[in-house]
């Protein structure tokens, strides 16, 4: 049973979801400027996990949307 | 204007790339691990506690990769005296302890037994986090 999340949980939520698309640029920049093949490798596939959890968040913020009331509650 | 004179601008080096990356994993998982104990719905606490581990390995994978590329200087090992040191204190402070919970817990106090609030009935001035 999914409850409403509370302002708190969302700020939360959406500071995460900017971590992980500045750590995505960030792996990407740096997977292409490192010469050492197998941190530039590991860097590469850390770009897709921060996106998939980017989705995990967003996926959040979307189940939760329908459960927020509408007005303040009091 | 990144190139005047024909002169190229330095690069970052491997190592700093790679710790901008692996500094930011670790602050990210402090955040995810207090954002876990801040929330309350439970699906959203446990979102933030498989993202605290994700961001875990992580952050373990790439110090690995780093110190194999030796991007990275481990800490020379401490003398087996301070180990000693530390092991004398907090011997005594677990005694110490151990008699402190013996004590509260043998009903030394029996009007007051410990945890001996009702159950079910809520405090008045309990205080309201959130």
């Amino acid at each position: 049973m999914l409850q409403p999340i509370s302002g708190k949980e969302l700020e939360y939520i959406a500071d995460s979801m900017s971590n992980e698309d500045l750590l995505m640029k960030q792996c990407a920049c740096a997977a292409t400027s490192i010469s050492d093949a197998g941190v530039s490798q590991l860097l590469s596939q850390m770009v897709t996990t921060h996106g998939q959890n980017y989705s995990t968040l967003m996926n959040a913020l979307n189940q939760h949307q329908s459960l927020a009331p509408t007005s303040p509650q009091n | 204007m990144n190139q005047q004179n024909g002169m190229q601008l330095p690069k970052l080096p491997d190592a700093d790339w790679a710790y901008t990356v692996l500094s930011d994993l670790k602050r990210v998982v402090r955040e995810y691990a207090t954002a876990a104990t801040e929330s309350t719905c439970p699906d959203v606490r446990k979102m933030f506690t498989d993202l605290t581990n994700s961001s875990l390995q992580m952050q373990g994978d790439l110090y690995n990769a780093m110190q194999s590329a030796n991007m990275y200087d481990t800490s020379s090992p401490v003398l087996r005296q301070e180990i000693q040191k530390q092991i004398q204190t907090y011997t005594q402070t677990q005694q110490q302890t151990q008699q402190f919970i013996g004590q509260r817990l043998s009903g030394l106090n029996p009007t007051q037994p410990f945890m001996a609030q009702p159950m079910g009935q809520q405090q008045s001035d309990a205080p309201l986090y959130n």
